[in-house]
């Protein structure tokens, strides 16, 4: 039998029990903690930073970290914490965006993939292994120098390496559930293709897709991060942290506060992602699942 | 992992040995080559590398302008000033083992106007080239032209083998080969260049001067100026370039580094494609020499080691009138935007290359400069050969740049860069055509009259100003961090960057 398939009835039981395991899991809450900070500091960075990111001031280049400017100020004179509070936006947006799109473009294609199987199969797949083929982050810079370094371009191309993983997984899926039983009811009882594919296969083949997302999200924040490094992502006067950490490579060794701040936003932000995409999967995949 | 270790003790062995040679100058570097064929390039990256691998007719004397004889043991130039001719040092060969004679001179030309790219430019006065007899040679001019000695001895009057055509493949001089490979008189040859790596010029043990000090230059290719500030203090390369402004303030009074200052005419500037929409309404051009801090681009990101530009010929030089200097006032800049029927603002990219490090620091002072104007500007990072390119093509709003003189005449200043056969990176990188200027850089070239030529260069620069093609920003120092056991070197304000191999040593 498949553990993924669940009685409608069951689900909200489900739910709270998923929610009990994560909140008696430590270093989940950790994770969790550290998400939802991110989300706050992003949702109200106008009001916590203390100065505009953009804003330079040549008189005060450089300088170390004190009371008026706790994480220093970068070589335009730029207050080095609204800058990394700003980034916290920049990344969210692109996590949610490219996890967001990868999502529904991935599981759109292999549920259709899955389902209708066949030559369309045959198309889908080839073709997703084409991009799985190649180094992701090698097509990622390839794709982002094609089309012109920017952060929407860096996007795009983060969403081009992506896709595939969730087509496959969800194909997968699809795959198994398609022969079980309901599948062939609801289709004599005459249920469209779109029908059964969205309210009968779908419902019951997302909680591993999610499961991958959450593992992703972690992975995107570096990706995004290394894309701005190597300056395929954000352009000035974008606060990005990759960016950041780029640029503040070259006075490391006199002004340390340059690129440890941002470095270490990043540090965070994906150990955040990791340990709650870790208890995710812990919540959601029974066969990982510790006893209680 | 024994096998491991027993390459890391060859790697270190190897590496030992390189380093304690005494004759073997490292230097790092921060950009390659982008071809070491002097007919083709006009990049000082590539210079560095060739200058001493060749000979030219006339040769800088030591850091001054004047001018000494080279592969040319005299010359006369005729009353009219339109014929040069030259007397040749007999019974050099090239490396290559091709005899030097007037003949291999009349190739060079032949070769530099077939190619007809950059450097030809510096060539456009000759009209024809005459072989006299084995050792003389006649150039004939199209007007006189006052800086025409001084043009043979830039990099792109070095002289090439004609050997070279051995290796021409489908019609092309010999440009492949001589791309990766030098074929000169000079004292030294390159031996060896691995891509992404380094560049080893070895001595010409049969050079007909006096022999380089140095067995081996290796030109060490380490893109990371922090990387190449670390080597430096270490003492695994001898010369460093090129590091920030911040990084060499640090290194001076660092012990056994000397760090070397000197004024130069390595000019910066942000070129506005005068081809491009908004930036062909000369309005729009003032309002963004208007619109930038200049005063906080010198104090702050140069900390003191640059001036202000002032107009297109740089200061110091005999031909430099003071002319209008954009003050910083946004204000203006505004009303010369709302003038032009632009007052709801609009967006133009600026491309800068990690290159030199002080172009994005610059750019974000003039993005937030021209924002608040009104003018929306998108940053944009290239590596050095995708941004010449984009130059070459006119492919670009803005653009930072900088241009360092080949000889000292304004003319390095004027006819290349304004006169509109010159776009691209011959030297027009703005895109630039107007008329009366064109007249003006053409007969400037022609004057024999020093006062005429003067009143003429008075012209274009203030004419270069009110037009304003180019912003003109700043005129950076010359600084070179070196190892102290580093000796004589010579600096050259017309060879920048190309430091006299053939005669710094190495005592330590």
């Amino acid at each position: 039998m498949h553990w993924w398939i669940r009685g409608y009835a069951t689900r909200g039981s489900e739910w709270r029990r998923a929610l009990g395991r994560l909140w008696r899991s430590r270093l989940a809450l950790v994770g969790l903690a550290i998400v939802v900070a991110l989300v706050v500091v992003a949702v109200f960075a106008p009001w916590i930073a203390p100065y505009s990111p953009t804003k330079i001031n040549l008189r005060e280049r450089l300088k170390p970290p004190s009371v008026a400017h706790p994480f220093g100020t970068d070589d335009a004179g730029r207050d080095i914490l609204s800058r990394v509070i700003y980034g916290s936006r920049v990344t969210l947006r692109i996590c949610v965006l490219v996890v967001g799109l990868t999502l529904g473009i991935g599981t759109l294609l292999g549920l259709i993939s899955g389902y209708f199987g066949g030559w369309v199969d045959e198309v889908l797949m080839r073709v997703s292994d084409v991009f799985l083929a190649f180094p992701a982050l090698i097509l990622a810079m390839a794709i982002a120098a094609a089309l012109g370094p920017s952060l929407e371009n860096a996007i795009v191309a983060m969403v081009a390496i992506w896709w595939p993983r969730y087509a496959r997984v969800t194909r997968g899926q699809v795959l198994s559930i398609r022969e079980i039983d309901f599948v062939a009811a609801a289709r004599a009882a005459g249920a469209s293709s779109t029908r059964i594919m969205l309210r009968h296969i779908l419902p019951n083949c997302i909680s591993p897709v999610v499961v991958q997302a959450t593992l992703d999200l972690g992975e995107v924040v570096l990706t995004a991060a290394t894309l701005s490094f190597i300056g395929f992502g954000a352009q000035p006067p974008t606060p990005e942290w990759g960016a950041m950490v780029s640029v503040g490579r070259n006075f490391l060794r006199d002004y340390w506060w340059y690129t440890t701040f941002p470095g270490l936003a990043i540090l965070i932000t994906v150990m955040g992602f990791n340990l709650l995409g870790d208890a995710v999967r812990d919540i959601l995949d029974p066969r990982l699942r510790r006893g209680p | 992992m024994r096998r491991l270790s027993g390459v890391l003790c060859w790697v270190l062995v190897l590496g030992a040995m390189a380093w304690a040679g005494e004759d073997v100058l490292v230097m790092g570097v921060t950009a390659e080559p982008e071809t070491l064929d002097p007919h083709v390039t006009v990049d000082n990256n590539s210079w560095r590398a060739i200058y001493y691998c060749y000979d030219r007719l006339v040769e800088y004397e030591g850091g001054t302008t004047k001018l000494r004889p080279g592969l040319a043991q005299s010359w006369e130039i005729s009353e009219d000033g339109l014929t040069y001719t030259f007397h040749l040092r007999q019974g050099i060969t090239f490396i290559d083992g091709t005899p030097f004679n007037a003949e291999a001179v009349r190739f060079n030309f032949e070769r530099l106007f077939a190619i007809g790219k950059g450097p030809a430019g510096t060539f456009e006065f000759i009209k024809s080239v005459e072989v006299i007899d084995e050792y003389t040679i006649k150039f004939v001019l199209d007007a006189p032209f006052a800086p025409a000695l001084s043009a043979f001895a830039t990099d792109q009057g070095c002289i090439v083998s004609p050997g070279v055509m051995e290796h021409e493949v489908d019609g092309d001089w010999g440009q492949d080969w001589l791309s990766e490979h030098t074929a000169g008189t000079g004292p030294f040859y390159a031996a060896e260049w691995i891509h992404g790596m380094r560049l080893v010029l070895k001595r010409n043990e049969g050079y007909w001067g006096e022999p380089a000090k140095l067995a081996q230059v290796e030109l060490r290719y380490v893109p990371e100026p922090e990387d190449l500030r670390m080597l430096l203090e270490k003492g695994e390369i001898d010369i460093a370039e090129k590091l920030t402004v911040d990084q060499i303030q640090s290194l001076k009074g660092v012990p056994g580094i000397r760090v070397f200052e000197a004024p130069s005419f390595q000019c910066h500037y942000i070129y506005l494609n005068c081809q491009r929409p908004y930036l062909n309404d000369v309005r729009v051009r003032r309002a963004i020499s208007y619109a930038i801090d200049y005063q906080g681009i010198v104090d702050y990101i140069w900390q003191g080691t640059a001036v202000r530009m002032e107009g297109p010929v740089p200061i110091g030089f005999a031909e430099h009138i003071p002319v209008y200097q954009y003050p910083y006032d946004p204000e203006r800049a505004k009303a010369l935007l709302e003038e032009a029927g632009y007052d709801k603002g609009f967006t133009l990219r600026i491309m800068h290359s990690p290159v030199v490090p002080e172009w994005r620091q610059m750019a974000i002072v003039v993005q937030q400069n021209l924002a608040e104007i009104g003018i929306d500007v998108e940053v944009e990072s290239y590596a050095w050969p995708t941004l010449r390119a984009k130059l070459d093509q006119g492919d670009f709003d803005m653009s930072f740049g900088y241009w360092t003189p080949d000889y000292a005449d304004a003319d390095m200043f004027t006819w290349f860069w304004f006169y509109s056969e010159n776009w691209g990176l011959p030297g027009n990188r703005a895109w630039y055509k107007n008329e009366v200027m064109d007249d003006l850089v053409t007969a400037e070239r022609v004057e024999i009259n020093p006062e005429e030529r003067q009143r003429l260069f008075e012209g274009i620069q203030w004419l270069a100003v009110s037009d304003a093609p180019y912003v003109y920003l700043v005129q950076a120092k010359y600084q070179l961090p070196m190892r102290e056991w580093v000796k004589g070197y010579v600096y050259n304000p017309m060879l920048l960057n190309m430091p006299n191999f053939s005669g710094i040593y190495i005592e330590k």
